[in-house]
């Protein structure tokens, strides 16, 4: 049985504008699953439901068994952290995180216990005296961690936990972050709008567009086999063509590239795509490469502009169906804009999506 | 670069701003019947003049008893009114903050004038409770716009943090907000009684026989005497301001608000 059940919830704040509809979501006891979507997307939206401060339309909300949608938030035995710390400014970093353990009137010397025992699982120990004011903000977000597990809490919710610090600690906070929810064992909800930091951290990815799942699934699966345009765009992929289906076999079909065919796997959630339909093809920049002139087979284009990145250089090469982005290690042949080359597809890493409803 | 212009300029504005406490000061000394500039001769009969004066110590007393009361009630109902009004976006909240700034921005003579006539139409009622409902009244939006200064302050989510971790909504507020509005609540309690026990417009209006505020029975003394007992009361008041606000500021970092 699923720790965390999310059945059928429907949030709206504007009548007839929902912002959650019927979002169904089952979380694994100890799984860390991320949220990931822009803003506006629904996925807060989802964690304020779970923590309580949101009362939706319809649907239930249930963890362990019980049934928490009407819960008050204050009974839920939740811990939140929230991007902005939110830490509680004129108490000490002991008294922030005893907070939670004193309003369940835990005997005094257990709260030293364990309050002691939390700050050190993130390494501040040392600064239980300080206030929050004095502490730079990955410590501040430390003594929210702590705060919030303290309790152990039946569920953790995260909400942009990191976007207030700089890319680097950005990175060990993250580490962090995994490590303690790993100790812990503790079933997590984590939201972000970044989608290096979601597959970095997760058990399971959510993307969510529009109050909906676009798609569930692995970091790898996520990344590696989007099902819907949305989420192909979501997870960087940086080329994109629509073409017509010349036939389709199983789960291959095959499409035209500069006059012979390809073959690729597709993926649908509306049906299947049948000959003449059109297919939406995204490839990563590093999975097509550029020959010098035109070829036999491939597809003829001219370079644009190109950038250097270090180990490799990034052209941009127009082409009939569409301008693309392509990576060639810096080692190889180099292209000046203008020149005339030929775009050789690497398909086996190329998607194809099928999205139109019948007629 | 510091010009000497800047530093005359500096000199001369302290001058104007500080000569007249000077004068004062150095007057309320002098030994001469009538208020003289320089002072001859030196004593303190003055300053005894003062406690002698019982127009001054029982007005001095209904000042100091209308500024506590007033502060403490206009702080009683700013501190929900600042909070509502910072934490909650409702459609008319700019309206709010526009009619309760209205105070600030009419002269205090109308205001002191129009709740006279108010009263008067309102039939008897007790000078006191006049002066006390009129300096309630000028005192509100003071403490409104202080408090929710030091509330923007704080993180919105820190409540929500609070009632996640097991208080509920009241326990949120009292152990959560209500600390963090402390240096917000006293600040506005420091800047509410010296505008009470300052205010002469609407005082004068609404003062009554036998109930006088302090500036007020001082006015009313310098329509028949001209002698130094103002100035060593003048004196006096400034000292004990001075006192009260280096005090709030030593402890609460005034400054920080106002």
């Amino acid at each position: 049985m699923p720790h965390l059940e999310i059945h059928d919830l429907t949030v709206s704040y504007e009548k007839n504008q929902p912002t959650l509809e019927r979002f169904n979501l089952d979380v694994e006891q100890g799984e860390l699953l991320s949220l990931l979507g822009p803003s506006g997307c629904g996925k807060t939206t989802t964690l304020r439901s779970v923590a309580g401060f949101i009362r939706p339309d319809s649907g239930r909300i249930v963890i362990n068994g019980r049934d928490y949608t009407y819960l008050p938030p204050n009974q839920r035995d939740i811990g939140l952290v929230f991007q902005s710390y939110a830490l509680f400014p004129h108490l000490t970093v002991f008294h922030n995180v005893a907070f939670g353990l004193r309003m369940r009137r835990i005997p005094k010397k257990e709260i030293h216990e364990r309050v002691a025992n939390a700050l050190e699982m993130v390494g501040l120990e040392a600064f239980a005296d300080r206030r929050p004011a004095q502490l730079s903000g990955g410590q501040q977000q430390r003594v929210a961690l702590a705060r919030a597990t303290v309790i152990e809490p039946q569920v953790l919710l995260l909400d942009e936990p990191l976007s207030n610090l700089d890319a680097k600690l950005r990175v060990d906070m993250r580490q962090e972050i995994r490590r303690l929810q790993q100790q812990l064992g503790i079933t997590t909800l984590y939201v972000t709008h970044d989608q290096v930091e979601a597959m970095s951290i997760s058990d399971r990815v959510v993307v969510m567009n529009q109050g909906k799942i676009e798609q569930i699934g692995t970091p790898e699966r996520i990344f590696a086999a989007p099902e819907t345009v949305f989420v192909a765009d979501f997870m960087g992929f940086d080329n994109h063509f629509s073409a017509a289906v010349v036939s389709v076999r199983d789960s291959k079909l095959t499409v035209n590239w500069g006059g012979a065919p390809i073959e690729l796997t597709w993926r649908s959630k509306v049906g299947s795509p049948r000959p003449g339909a059109r297919a939406e093809i995204f490839f990563r920049a590093d999975n097509a490469s550029l020959s010098a002139g035109p070829a036999a087979s491939g597809l003829a284009g001219q370079v644009i502009l190109h950038t250097f990145h270090g180990n490799e250089v990034r052209y941009l090469v127009a082409t009939e169906i569409g301008e693309f982005s392509i990576m060639q290690d810096s080692a190889s042949e180099r292209f000046e804009p203008g020149a005339a080359v030929t775009v050789q597809p690497r398909a086996q890493k190329w998607i194809a999506i099928f999205e139109e409803t019948e007629p | 670069m510091v010009s000497r212009w800047m530093v005359i300029s500096l000199v001369i504005l302290y001058g104007f701003l500080l000569g007249p406490f000077i004068i004062i000061f150095m007057a309320s000394f002098g030994a001469n019947a009538n208020l003289a500039f320089p002072p001859q001769g030196f004593t303190l009969d003055w300053f005894a003049n003062v406690f002698e004066t019982s127009q001054f110590i029982d007005s001095f007393w209904i000042s100091l008893q209308l500024a506590l009361l007033s502060t403490i009630v206009s702080l009683i109902m700013g501190i929900p009114v600042a909070y509502a009004l910072v934490r909650f976006d409702f459609a008319a909240s700019g309206l709010v903050e526009t009619v309760f700034s209205a105070p600030i921005l009419v002269p205090g003579l109308v205001i002191g004038f129009a709740m006279l006539n108010f009263f008067v139409l309102l039939g008897d009622m007790h000078v006191m409770t006049g002066l006390f409902i009129g300096h309630t009244a000028i005192l509100f939006p003071y403490s409104v716009r202080v408090i929710s200064a030091s509330l923007r302050n704080l993180d919105p989510y820190v409540e929500d943090a609070a009632v996640s971790l097991g208080a509920n909504r009241l326990r949120g507020f009292l152990l959560v907000v209500l600390p963090n509005m402390q240096a917000g609540i006293a600040a506005a309690f420091v800047l509410g009684f010296i505008t009470s026990f300052n205010n002469v417009p609407v005082s004068l209006f609404l003062s009554g026989p036998g109930v006088t505020t302090l500036p007020v029975s001082m006015l009313s003394y310098l329509e028949y005497y001209f002698d130094p007992t103002i100035a060593a009361l003048s004196t006096l008041l400034v000292i004990f301001t001075v006192v009260l606000v280096q005090t709030a500021e030593r402890l609460l970092g005034l400054s920080q608000f106002v």
